[in-house]
């Protein structure tokens, strides 16, 4: 099953939901089958840990990747670039905005709102059960409208992302997929897709998901691992 | 409870409610700012205080005043922050006070960088304040341990009325892992009659508390400093932590490292043994005390030519690698300090440099 995703995609969620692996990965996934992709790191709050730190990685396979300037990448103060708001007024195939954590992370998209007018958005928001705050679907409906107060824009879609990083096992995909089916029933917004680690692929049974499956290779690691290669 | 996806910062805030700290003030400074973030949401929901002071200095008073109160407190900062509290931390050690501080260090000196750190090191274990004051140092290597050991902080700054310090570089707040929450302390300060000035009710002793820092007889200043130096000394027979890698093998050098910075250690030692070349590693955990015995014993095994501390500053744990060695084998130094973290293969060139 193919996710079915066009057009400018922001993707949100509570701090540590896993939106920017979700980014990288959805970026390479749809690059490889063809599509004309773009990614703007609009991470604003976080520190360490960002769509930058993949920025050379991603280039080598044909993404774009929008970002501050080379000087302020390490800047410990927000930093918009406008060549987001270009990317969003001329957006291509997929372009997919990583916004940061929370309601906090998502109040810069309010800003951006000129550059949103008049297109249509996927707004998704990343879940991971495994998290604070997000292991109930009162937590995830909170996070939504804290979020969608903050950004001002309307959350349309979820994303499973059910993962405790290398200790993650089937039964946490499989509990997690159960999760954020609910959490959609609940809330009626559409699942576009659930997460897999890479090395997990050949163990889970995809059949038993009625939504599409992206696979993760992490690469946000730590320096004493090794990011699984992208290509 | 199973399992969940923490990073350090939020992880060490859920510890101190665990450890039944309910008091948290804070200023907010990167590369730390999730804890307050964290409790924010969280203090209020297990009925306890957070309250964001109006700086690092206001914030260390209001710890200095919860802890005389008798209750359990804490703080997060990073290292210039850490600097600002440094005059209270002097005062609640000499007044006798427990309380519960974590240093998520960052790159210094001065406003430094964001990145993470390992230059608080001397700060942490010799001059934390000003005065013979020493306060209890761990250094967690991940996220589970910063949880376990923010757990034994509260207690051990009880058992000993003195500030314990956790000393977590930038990535331990930062990275995110699975853990698991210990049950549950008990909330109270099991010996807060012994120092708290919370009125005579509910007290035992018919003695009132005094909380104070002066002393301007000399005699009794010098005693007050005698019962400091006894805790400390104290602190050196029964809580030193260490943890040691790769020691069962017939090492020619022994890598001294702690925090992150020795799981990168770690992996240079594994992609070194699959080269036939053996490297044995000992990650203090407590840094004050600091685990001399531990060190040398290990640095002196049959076999051992060389040992080398390897940190994220400029060379500030090799003074206390020497001093463990008392001269006894070669003691060198490799690092950084900018942010940039040693990668497992500068640290395969520093061991292989050493030619031995």
């Amino acid at each position: 099953m193919e996710i079915d995703l066009q057009g400018i995609v922001v993707i949100v969620g509570n701090y540590g939901s896993g939106k920017t692996e979700v980014s990288i990965n959805l970026a390479v996934n749809k690059k490889r089958a063809g599509v004309d992709v773009k990614i703007a790191d609009l991470d604003l709050v976080n520190p360490y840990f960002r769509t930058r730190e993949a920025r050379s990685q991603l280039s080598e396979i044909g993404i774009g990747v929008a970002l501050p300037p080379e000087e302020y990448l390490q800047a410990d103060l927000p930093i918009l670039s406008p060549v987001v708001a270009g990317l969003i007024k001329n957006p291509v195939e997929l372009t997919i905005i990583d916004a940061g954590g929370d309601d906090a992370g998502a109040t810069v998209l309010a800003t951006l709102a000129d550059a949103f007018n008049g297109k249509s958005v996927h707004m998704l928001q990343v879940v991971n059960p495994l998290r604070p705050f997000t292991g109930t679907v009162k937590g995830c409906l909170k996070m939504r409208n804290e979020i969608e107060t903050a950004s001002k824009m309307t959350i349309n879609g979820i994303i499973g992302n059910s993962n405790l990083i290398d200790e993650t096992r089937p039964e946490d995909i499989y509990s997690g997929y159960e999760f954020v089916k609910l959490l959609s029933q609940e809330s009626g917004l559409a699942l576009k897709f659930i997460t897999v680690p890479s090395n997990l692929m050949t163990e889970i049974d995809v059949s038993r998901f009625s939504c599409p499956v992206l696979q993760i290779k992490r690469q946000l690691v730590p320096p004493w691992k090794k990011a699984v290669k992208l290509s | 409870m199973g399992k969940v996806l923490m990073k350090g910062n939020e992880a060490i805030g859920e510890a101190a409610i665990r450890a039944g700290c309910l008091n948290y003030f804070a200023y907010p400074i990167t590369p730390q700012s999730e804890v307050a973030e964290y409790l924010s949401r969280r203090m209020p929901e297990v009925n306890g205080n957070f309250l964001q002071g109006e700086s690092e200095v206001a914030v260390s008073y209001m710890i200095f005043g919860a802890s005389a109160a008798g209750e359990r407190v804490f703080t997060t900062s990073s290292s210039p922050g850490i600097s600002l509290m440094s005059e209270a931390i002097s005062y609640i050690a000499a007044a006798q006070c427990p309380a519960v501080f974590v240093n998520i260090m960052r790159g210094g000196p001065g406003l430094g960088g964001i990145l993470p750190s390992q230059a608080d090191y001397l700060q942490a274990t010799k001059g934390i304040g000003h005065g013979d004051c020493r306060l209890l140092v761990m250094a967690p290597a991940g996220v589970q341990e910063a949880v376990e050991m923010v757990m034994m902080a509260f207690p051990l700054a009880e058992k000993y009325r003195n500030p314990v310090i956790i000393l977590g570089d930038g990535l331990i707040g930062q990275m995110m892992e699975p853990v698991e929450f210990p049950d549950h302390l008990k909330s109270e300060p099991s010996n807060k009659d012994d120092w708290a000035i919370n009125g005579m009710d509910t007290r035992k002793s018919t003695e009132r508390n005094l909380v104070k820092s002066l002393f301007l007889d000399p005699t009794q200043l010098n005693d007050n400093n005698l019962i400091l130096k006894a805790k400390y000394e104290r602190m050196k027979k029964e809580e030193i932590r260490y943890e040691k890698y790769n020691t069962d093998s017939d090492y020619k050098v022994l890598i001294v490292s702690y925090g992150t910075m020795s799981r990168v250690c770690k992996t240079a030692i594994d992609q070194l043994k699959e080269e036939g070349i053996e490297v044995g590693l000992i990650r203090p955990q407590t840094l004050f005390p600091f685990p001399e015995a531990a060190v040398r014993e290990t640095a002196l095994k049959e076999g051992c030519k060389a040992v080398i501390s390897i940190e994220m500053s400029m060379g500030q744990m090799v003074e206390d690698v020497s001093m463990s060695l008392q001269g006894k084998l070669p003691v060198s130094w490799y690092g950084k300090c900018g942010g940039d973290i040693p990668t497992p293969e500068e640290v395969i060139d520093a061991v292989k440099g050493l030619n031995v």
